[in-house]
């Protein structure tokens, strides 16, 4: 192709690069500095800058795909004759989720600028979306762990301010606060991870480490390495220990949990579990496995007994997350990859219209002065002639959730189905598995409860509100997302995972009997779910809606012998340390009190005498002279007659 | 002829009155009113002491140049009061502070 050739200059694919990822980083700048009299220009310059960063993120997929790898690095800074360099690494798995992010945010501005219009803080809202952004790209692009570290770090930073955005609401600053406190756990980890990194290889340039990895046998600490990284990814990615945090993360605005689900949050996750993909040792990646299949199981299981529709939306992004890892565990990064991409736009989707069917309710609710939880399934049902389009959205991003047929979600759960069979070759493996089709099946359960809930049945306490479809500028996204939730956006065929997107040498291979066999266990999944949710739920229960109590778990044994540990170190601090320093602080008072006294007594005293004696004299000589000229007469008068007495007698 | 210690008491007591008066009184005519009595205490000395020597007039000169000179003082004295009574509507030295700190 000549005209790809044409471009294919690597100065102007940097250019490129580099305007991708800077354009959110001024989106963020402008919002940031710009007076909050003008706020409405960030609400039409941050969507349009991040359209451009789109535009430069489609050209460099566009030239970059398929091409290798084209590694751009400049030196950064030089410690102790150590050079560390910061750069781009340009391959098919950056490029494409270079794409993914941008196309993702953008269309979470444009939702938002409908969702959160009216926001008194909507000049913060859209100044931190870009800057979520471009941390999101940094990690994308960046060439070593470093920069990667960095980037991941602002992403935790952005992901909390955003989580955070309606500060006057104390649930929406604790869920900040936990989601980066267990970010931190997780990043104590990945941290860790860098030090053995860099201690064992000297660098941490990916495409250096890859080479001294493969010069190398493996060692103990590549396996201890890989796991502490993975820590971190179990932090970002929300996998079993760390993920408590994302469900509470939904009191964040719905447009940012659709941002923090499909793109710039738990994506970084997988994205770094594929980049360093050659550190995992076999062992590492059993733990990988086991790990997200365990996190799939529990996520699901969570989804199936949560009220509020964000929740349900959580606990599956927790449980799909569980079986890209898991997938990631088998070797498949790709497929992994595959399963993230999906996911992002299914997932943006379904938020989305999670976010229409709030903001409508809302807008009804307000209109009317009543007062619900609209998040709460049990007060919806029956919006589906109501809001008929952002019903046919939810069907088809929740069919590609539960991987129906002819939808993405079933290819690429086809692809980490075929990857887990490829690598199962003992006991607990196929254990692994039977786990994931559970979790598929459970997918199918939720997912239709889920659509069941808000859209099914009669209305009941919506039935009286003046509920309306939002403006074209929320369902235009909304819509392009949906239309990427169908089987073509990702293959030709709607059976046969092999599409564009993997061209992985760790492809698995095709098996028609697994097709079909997924196919009719979806099928009867879709049956189990029709039949076992035609009344009640029987999966009513309070285990499974507080995560089987994970979070009272935290509070009993970490948080509260944290708090005691430090309520301890506080009080030694307050009365030991802070004590010893008020003591000589005391000390030192008193003393200047004594000097200061013996300055003003005694060294002032004596100079002040001096004066006082002097100005006594001039005040005593000087009464004699007042004036007055009788008493002159009456003095001169007495000292003549003292005088003669003095002399006569 | 007096005895000359009355006269001398006599004189005492006008000396002591004058002096009183020059001190105690504040308005400046008293004042010299005052020294009008000492002057004339000393002339009653003079003549007082004259009688001790009676062929010489030396007392009574004496006494005549005091009466001369009180009455030039006087004079003086009284055209100042009234330059300062003029100037500051008051005879009383108290009340002029002009030179005072």
């Amino acid at each position: 192709m000549a005209d790809t050739a044409l471009l294919y200059n690597p100065t102007t694919l940097q250019t490129f690069a580099l305007l991708t990822l800077l354009l959110p980083l001024l989106s963020f700048g402008i919002g940031a500095l710009i007076s909050e009299r003008y706020a409405w220009a960030v609400t039409l310059c941050a969507p349009f800058l991040v359209l451009l960063s789109l535009i430069s993120a489609i050209v460099v997929a566009a030239t970059q795909w398929g091409l290798g790898t084209l590694p751009v690095a400049i030196p950064w800074f030089t410690v102790y004759g150590y050079t560390f360099s910061a750069g781009f690494m340009l391959n098919a798995t950056s490029v494409c989720m270079l794409v993914i992010v941008s196309l993702v945010s953008f269309l979470v501005h444009v939702y938002s600028t409908g969702y959160m219009a009216g926001d008194a803080a909507g000049k913060r809202y859209f100044t931190m979306l870009g800057f979520f952004t471009f941390a999101m790209q940094g990690i994308v692009l960046a060439d070593n762990l470093l920069s990667i570290f960095v980037f991941w770090e602002l992403v935790g930073f952005a992901s909390c301010t955003l989580i955070g955005h309606w500060k006057d609401k104390p649930q929406a600053i604790v869920a900040a606060k936990k989601a980066f406190l267990l970010n931190r756990v997780g990043d104590a980890g990945f941290m860790v991870g860098l030090m053995l990194v860099w201690s064992n290889t000297g660098t941490f340039g990916l495409q250096d480490m890859a080479l001294a990895l493969a010069d190398q046998p493996v060692g103990g600490w590549q396996t201890a390495a890989a796991l502490c990284i993975f820590c971190g990814v179990a932090g970002k990615s929300a996998q079993f220990p760390l993920f408590t945090w994302l469900p509470d993360a939904m009191e964040g605005p719905t447009p940012v949990s659709a941002l923090i689900h499909a793109a710039t949050m738990v994506a970084a996750g997988i994205f770094l579990l594929a980049r360093m993909s050659f550190i995992f040792t076999p062992a590492a990646l059993d733990v990988v496995a086991i790990t997200g299949i365990l996190t799939a199981v529990v996520a699901a299981l969570a989804a199936l007994s949560q009220h509020d529709i964000k929740k349900i939306l959580a606990y599956s992004t927790i449980s799909q997350l569980g079986l890209m890892v898991a997938a990631a565990g088998t070797g498949a990064f790709g497929v992994a990859l595959l399963h993230l991409v999906t996911h992002a736009f299914f997932k943006a989707c379904l938020f989305l219209s999670a976010g229409s069917v709030i903001h409508a309710v809302h807008q009804g609710q307000h209109q009317a002065h009543k007062s619900f939880d609209v998040q709460d399934m049990r007060n919806l049902g029956g919006l589906r002639k109501r809001l008929p389009f952002t019903y046919i959205t939810f069907i088809l991003s929740g069919s590609a959730l539960a991987g129906i047929p002819f939808f993405s979600g079933f290819l690429s759960k086809e692809a980490i189905f075929s990857a887990l069979i490829g690598w199962a070759d003992n006991g607990w493996r196929w254990l692994v598995v039977v786990a994931a089709f559970g979790v598929s099946f459970l997918t199918v359960l939720y997912t239709y409860r889920m659509i069941r809930g808000i859209f099914a049945g009669d209305e009941t306490v919506t039935a009286d509100l003046a509920i309306a479809e939002p403006p074209v500028i929320m369902r235009a996204p909304v819509a392009l997302l949906a239309g990427a939730s169908v089987w073509f956006v990702f293959a030709l065929n709607p059976f046969v995972c092999h599409g564009w997107f993997l061209q992985y040498p760790e492809l698995p291979p095709h098996h028609t009997a697994l097709t079909i066999f997924s196919t009719l266990w979806v099928l009867l999944a879709l049956g189990a779910a029709g039949y076992i949710f035609r009344s009640r739920n029987p999966f009513e229960s309070a285990l499974l809606r507080n995560t089987f109590y994970l979070d009272s778990y935290y509070e009993k044994y970490i948080v509260r012998p944290v708090l005691a540990v430090s309520g301890v170190t506080n009080r030694f601090d307050y009365k030991w340390l802070d004590g010893m320093i008020h003591a000589t602080a005391y000390g030192q008072v008193t003393v200047a009190h004594f000097v200061a006294w013996f300055d003003r007594v005694i060294i002032d005293g004596m100079v002040n005498g001096a004066a006082g004696l002097a100005r006594s004299t001039g005040r005593f000589t000087r009464s004699f002279q007042g004036g007055k000229i009788q008493l002159y007469i009456f003095w001169a008068v007495l000292t003549i007659i003292i005088f003669l007495i003095w002399t006569l007698v | 002829m007096l005895p000359v210690h009355h006269l001398l008491y006599l004189g005492a007591l006008l000396f002591t009155t004058g002096l009183m008066i020059t001190i105690i009184k504040r308005n400046a005519i008293m004042v010299l009113l005052g020294l009008e009595l000492m002057l004339n205490a000393a002339n009653l000395n003079l003549i007082a002491f004259n009688q001790q020597t009676p062929g010489s007039p030396d007392g009574q000169m004496f006494a005549l140049f005091v009466i001369v000179v009180a009455v030039s003082e006087v004079a003086v004295g009284l055209a100042i009061v009234l330059r300062v009574y003029r100037y500051f509507q008051t005879a009383v030295p108290d009340e002029i502070r002009e030179l005072k700190d």
